[in-house]
């Protein structure tokens, strides 16, 4: 406990100061004008650590040198117009700053992923890569691509890849700040700097109007079932926590530290008595099933009937995707009704993916 | 092999010292009991429950007096089962897994995972696939006419890299973040499911099994001896050693299907009996039951209360089990074969 938050205060001060240190001047670094001369002299531009803004976006000048998340200096030499993405948050990254014509490969099992049938069905024939933990070099040389985009967990393939003579950049989108900082990265290695930053602002925009109009409300207990297993839950430090929290509500496993899911009992469920039960988007369980379990009889959430799925129709909102945070903006929708009133919502909803995914939600949900 | 030659001696329960070991395993089965009724999440007291406060209640009969028995029973299943393999392959490492059953059992669970909905439907998936891989196993040394008992073994081996291969498949078509955690979850084993909605065929049949092991204890120590001497007793013996594996293996599918694979009770409650006891016997049986039983309550007991969330029970039982064998071995080296 004591180390991870002196790690987080160390980390909070090292973002201070770097912050401090690139200030303004740096992301002005990051417009289209400042390397115009330096380009002729081979200089190529170094990413700012700051998340993009409308304010700062701009067209990328190639060639440009940018620090994807797995820390590695990465210079993309041209705008890359082949791109393979082996993971379903990066390549759901690819369709919203609007690159899905640009897609050569995608991860095994595209089929699995909505989102993509909805605003990419072209992805469904694409050719496979591999999967977010493990990737097939073979095919991935095969396409020939410009870039490739793999997440974090594949670091291990960097070598094997950089010597067939591939450009990869990691992605590491495992929180809102994470996803902000990989969709700033895409943005300028793919020049979709605009782009990049309308959806941060979006995501942005949102959390703030949550914070104004859930400011001083009774905030309800929640538990989140897990995906595989009712018994498996969220700690503090898990993403669909910090969604908990931002919709106003209060995870009752906030006590567990862990950072993935954990194991706990009825009996541990029961004690902490939830108000309200939410079931992870994938869940292999339903509703009904929770709500007709024995042994959860007399926990609050199941005598008042709150027990409810967080919609997977077009992606998995309780995963750090370009629209995690509708997440958010559903839950706030159930547990704050007069806060935040249906309508309000499915407009929110709507928006979102209208203007970066090209379909109507409330048309498919 | 002399302390296991079948003889009048060893076919009772008589030794005093035996008699006083399985008294003293009874009183701390008996102490764990108590705390593992009140050891959990949900803050239970004694006025809750005489007050008659529904909630206090439920949560004490359908969630902690089921866990406690599985525990208990369970765990006293595994170690008599763990005897019984030890005894009739004569061989101080058999387990379940020597006839591919706790593979079995993981390869139908995970087909349960896949493709039914509900964990009553994955236990019934987990014990269906230990039945067909103890199915498989007996089958194929059947086919060997010799009744050798090498030939079960191997068969059982096979068995054991067939399911291996089988569970290998699922896991591959599993999904990533859903099904292929259930998978891994529930091969670590835990008791954190077990409610009273779910565990009385098993119980009843894990039991059962017991029982019946218990009447035939004689010819389960029969069956350690040479198979010449054996039959010379007038024992049958290949239908005999079918007969009683079939029995054990059936004790340790109802249990592991309830709680995934929980590891080292079987070996080791046996063993650590034997180790006290120095004997083979009906009360060595009876009191490796017992390590069992101790072993896997005290270890749920830690599993649900070492940390916030639950753990893997197999963590605390190897924890648990393994110094209590090394002391055992280093302090009864001599006496024991």
């Amino acid at each position: 406990m004591h180390i991870n938050r002196l790690l987080s205060l160390l980390l909070a001060g090292a973002v201070v100061l770097s912050l401090a240190a690139c200030g303004s001047p740096a992301a002005g670094t990051a417009t289209a004008g400042a390397p115009a001369s330096s380009s002729q002299q081979e200089q190529p531009l170094l990413l700012a650590d700051d998340p993009l803004t409308p304010e700062t976006a701009a067209a990328t000048t190639y060639p440009v040198i940018v620090t994807d998340q797995a820390g590695r200096k990465v210079t993309v030499s041209s705008e890359p117009r082949r791109l393979v993405s082996s993971y379903y948050i990066s390549t759901s990254m690819l369709i919203a700053l609007g690159l899905q014509d640009r897609v050569v490969g995608v991860e095994n099992q595209p089929e699995k992923r909505p989102i993509y049938a909805l605003s990419a069905p072209e992805f469904l024939e694409l050719a496979s890569i591999g999967t977010a933990k493990e990737i097939d070099l073979e095919a991935c040389a095969a396409l020939k691509p410009d870039l490739v985009v793999l997440p974090l967990k594949l670091l291990d393939s960097a070598e094997s890849l950089e010597a067939l003579g591939l450009t990869v950049l990691y992605v590491n989108p495992e929180n809102q700040q994470l996803l902000e900082e990989a969709l700033t990265l895409l943005g300028v290695a793919t020049n979709t700097q605009a782009r990049a930053a309308d959806l941060i602002a979006f995501s942005d925009a949102q959390a703030d109007r949550l914070a104004d109009v859930l400011a001083g409300v009774a905030k309800p207990k929640v538990y989140l079932g897990g995906n595989s297993d009712f018994l498996n839950t969220a700690g503090a430090a898990m993403y669909q926590s910090d969604l908990i929290t931002m919709a106003g509500g209060i995870n009752v496993a906030a006590e567990i530290t862990d950072t993935y899911w954990v194991q706990t009992s009825y009996e541990q469920v029961l004690a902490w008595d939830p108000e309200y039960i939410i079931l992870a988007s994938d869940a292999t369980y339903t509703v009904a099933d929770v709500l007709a379990d024995p042994n959860l009889e007399g926990c609050t959430a199941i005598e008042t009937g709150h027990v409810y799925q967080i919609p997977g129709n077009a992606e998995a909102w309780d995963s750090p995707v370009p629209g995690g945070i509708l997440g958010a903006v559903w839950l706030a929708g159930i547990l704050h009704p007069e806060q935040c009133p249906a309508d309000e919502t499915a407009e929110v909803i709507d928006e979102f993916y209208q203007t970066f995914y090209g379909f109507t939600y409330s048309e498919i949900a | 092999m002399n302390s296991i030659r079948p003889s009048m001696a060893l076919l009772t329960v008589r030794s005093h010292k035996t008699a006083l070991l399985c008294t003293a395993g009874m009183a701390l089965l008996i102490v764990l009991a108590v705390v593992s009724l009140f050891t959990g999440k949900y803050p239970l007291t004694w006025q809750g429950l005489a007050g008659g406060d529904g909630m206090q209640l439920r949560v004490f009969y359908t969630l902690r007096l089921s866990r406690t028995a599985v525990g208990l029973i369970g765990g006293f299943a595994l170690g008599a089962a763990g005897f019984v393999y030890q005894t009739v392959f004569r061989n101080p490492l058999a387990s379940p897994d020597v006839i591919g059953v706790t593979s079995g059992a993981s390869a139908g669970a995970a087909a349960g995972i896949l493709f039914l909905s509900g964990a009553a439907a994955v236990t019934a998936a987990s014990f269906a696939g230990a039945l067909a891989a103890m199915g498989l196993a007996l089958a194929l040394s059947a086919l060997d006419q010799s009744g050798k008992q090498a030939t079960i073994v191997l068969a059982g081996i096979a068995v054991h890299s067939l399911a291996q291969t089988a569970l290998m498949c699922l896991k591959l078509t599993a999904d990533p973040e859903r099904e292929l955690a259930s998978i891994e979850y529930w091969i670590m084993g835990s008791l954190n499911g077990i409610s009273g909605y779910s565990i009385g065929g098993n119980l009843l049949l894990c039991a059962v099994c017991v029982a019946v092991l218990f009447l035939l204890h004689r010819q389960v120590v029969l069956l350690s001896a040479e198979e010449g001497e054996a039959r010379m007793l007038g024992v049958s013996v290949g239908k005999l050693r079918l007969a009683v594996l079939l029995v054990a293996t059936l004790a340790v599918s109802a249990v592991v299907s309830l709680t995934g694979l929980i590891s080292f009770v079987g070996l080791l409650a046996p063993h650590g009996a034997r180790l006290l006891t120095r004997r083979n016997d009906a009360g060595t049986m009876l009191l490796g039951g017992i390590l069992g039983g101790v072993l896997l309550t005290g270890a749920d007991i830690l599993a649900r209360s070492v940390a916030a969330t639950e753990l893997p029970v197999s963590i605390f039982t190897s924890l648990l089990g393994a110094p209590f064998l090394i002391v055992l071995i280093v302090r009864g080296r001599k006496g024991y074969e």
